[in-house]
């Protein structure tokens, strides 16, 4: 592995590192929370990065695969004395099946990467702006079945009685399993192809890339990491309804990565820290301003406005993102050695 | 395979009922240098993207070593052993040099290994190796071009395309470049088919000549029998070049 790399993952398994300590310094159950919310992004964000930053392709879908892991995780994990309140309807084959929560975060991730496999693979055939609008109607797909599908995700209503099992520590210590095959990702075969035809789409079919299946095996990724980020939410909040997965959520996302800069997996992180530490102190404002009775009216949607703009700050100052086209690791070692006499 | 050809025949393609080319009939064996030449718009850059499929054909058949092509993809085309460059350089803006031309090498299904002695072997060649983790977009016009025809040289091809080489090069890097490309057909066993403007360039590199105007070919065969082909000097070279060239 070039020093470079080696560098860039230091650096990002250290500011998750950080997101565990800092918690358990501070000793606060607010903070504890945040950081494991904080957490759950960096998953969804890293996640949405190995397609996006890799293709090109800005995705909507992804937070409609990070629904079908929570809710797959959900339908296997509500303790069985549970489901007739939770899920009435639930089908008979499923109704008995129970596993941990563990077991039930993989398989949510495993459920969302099948789907992913089974519906994509047309998909990949487009690019640009065709590519940008099928992945949003896929997203409208996804989030009307959950809707409607009451059997299984009790419908509009919100579901409860997911077992309380995502942790600070297990959160970590998955976002930091994903940062690594991100990078790892990145750097593959299928990586490197993948960010050709990012660059050139015609000139990487000309030397011989099949562009779509290359597309579909990132898609197929992205897929898991989201539904694997999907359960984890799950097993975080323990009840949600199908409109914890739609456009507020998808916008959140995106601007974490587009700000960070969709290119790289630093981007990512960053990007996720970032707008998660603004919201999180934005939150705060909003609270303190309400509490203060400053206005006449209560003050909200602050984190959206603010966040909206930031989003187009960014892309005015540097379209790129923070990290448009470097990791972290290269970018330091680079100007280290740009400064040493030669 | 030794004998192997690149054969366009009859070739025609259409945009939007405009005849862009019509019936275009030429053969590339390995080993050769063959010019393809004709004024703005007589179809030189539409038959290269006709070859490798990336405009669809109207009528007529490519064929490499007697297989057709019919019905493949780009990418597809480009596993049969045909590589291009482009008119405008198109490089992996955000890759550095040496991924650039291990796309190359990946994308015919080389290992991750293989792919990078390759690599190396073909920045030192060309001199690039000191650039190797440059990103593409940093470098200038003339290293650009010259990471173009290394990145279509690391896929190994029996058929080479470059469209315009040498274009907004000065006279000095043209003239490394002509050392470089007539070597290439001997040392790499490849067939060469070359565009471009700068006839002493194509005049000094070429084995034969190919000329298009309006979409057909107006004459081909050897340099000194084309440039004194009358339809030659009226659709192209116009009488003052034959003058400085004879």
């Amino acid at each position: 592995m070039k020093p470079g790399n080696i560098l860039t993952l230091v650096i990002l398994l250290g500011l998750v590192a950080l997101l565990v300590l800092v918690p358990q310094l501070v000793g606060s159950r607010v903070v504890e929370r945040i950081a494991t919310a904080l957490a759950v992004s960096l998953v969804l964000v890293v996640g949405l990065q190995t397609f996006t930053g890799n293709s090109g392709i800005l995705s909507f879908a992804h937070i409609g695969f990070m629904g079908i892991g929570a809710y797959a995780s959900a339908v296997l994990t509500i303790p069985v004395q549970m489901r007739g309140m939770a899920l009435p309807d639930l089908y008979g084959v499923l109704a008995g099946i129970q596993v941990t929560p563990t077991v039930g975060i993989v398989l949510g991730g495993a459920v969302a990467a099948l789907v992913a496999a089974a519906v994509a693979y047309p998909l990949m055939r487009l690019s640009d702006a065709p590519a940008v609008i099928t992945s949003f109607a896929l997203l409208v797909v996804i989030y009307t079945v959950l809707q409607h599908w009451s059997a299984v995700t009790n419908g509009p209503r919100t579901l409860f009685g997911l077992p309380k099992a995502t942790t600070l520590p297990l959160t970590a210590a998955i976002a930091a399993v994903v940062i690594v095959v991100a990078l790892a990702f990145k750097e593959s075969r299928t990586g490197l192809l993948l960010r050709a035809s990012r660059d050139d789409e015609r000139a990487a079919a000309a030397l011989g890339a099949g562009i779509p299946a290359l597309r579909w095996r990132a898609f197929i990724l992205s897929a898991l990491i989201a539904g694997i980020g999907g359960a984890l939410w799950g097993h975080f909040v323990t009840s949600f309804s199908p409109k914890a997965f739609y456009l507020k959520e998808t916008f959140v996302i995106l601007g974490m990565l587009v700000i960070g800069g969709m290119n790289t997996v630093t981007g990512a992180v960053i990007g996720t820290f970032l707008i998660a530490l603004l919201f999180e102190g934005l939150r705060a404002l909003e609270t303190a301003l309400n509490a203060s009775g400053a206005f006449a009216d209560q003050v909200v949607g602050v984190t959206e406005i603010v966040l909206a703009l930031a989003m187009m700050a960014v892309m005015f100052l540097r379209p790129g993102g923070l990290f448009a086209a470097t990791e972290i690791g290269p970018l330091i070692l680079r100007r280290f050695t740009r400064r040493a006499p030669p | 395979m030794s004998d192997g050809r690149l054969c366009a025949r009859d070739v025609r393609v259409e945009f939007s009922g405009l005849r862009a080319l019509d019936g275009v009939t030429l053969e590339l064996a390995r080993g050769e240098i063959v010019g393809l030449i004709g004024p703005n718009g007589s179809g030189k850059t539409t038959l290269v993207n006709a070859i490798t499929r990336q405009v669809p054909l109207a009528g007529g058949e490519v064929s490499v070593d007697g297989a057709s092509l019919s019905g493949l993809r780009p990418h597809e085309v480009a596993r049969r052993g045909i590589a291009r460059s482009f008119q405008i350089v198109r490089l992996f803006d955000h890759l550095t040099v040496a991924e650039n031309v291990e796309a190359a090498a990946l994308a015919q299904g080389l290992g991750r290994r293989a792919a990078q002695g390759r690599v190396a072997a073909l920045l030192a060649e060309f001199g690039l190796a000191r650039q190797a983790e440059t990103l593409a977009a940093a470098l200038s016009y003339g290293d650009k071009r010259r990471v173009e025809i290394a990145r279509a040289l690391a896929a190994e091809p029996s058929f080479l395309i470059l469209d315009e080489p040498a274009a907004g090069m000065n006279e000095g890097e043209s003239e490394v470049l002509l050392s470089l490309l007539s070597r290439l057909p001997a040392e790499r066993k490849l067939g060469l088919l070359i565009i471009d403007h700068d006839m002493p360039l194509i005049m000094r590199l070429c084995h034969r000549l190919h000329v298009l105007a309006s979409g057909r070919t107006i004459a081909e065969g050897d340099v000194k029998s084309v440039r004194r082909n009358p339809a030659v000097i009226e659709a192209y070279l116009g009488s003052s070049a034959e003058a400085r060239h004879a």
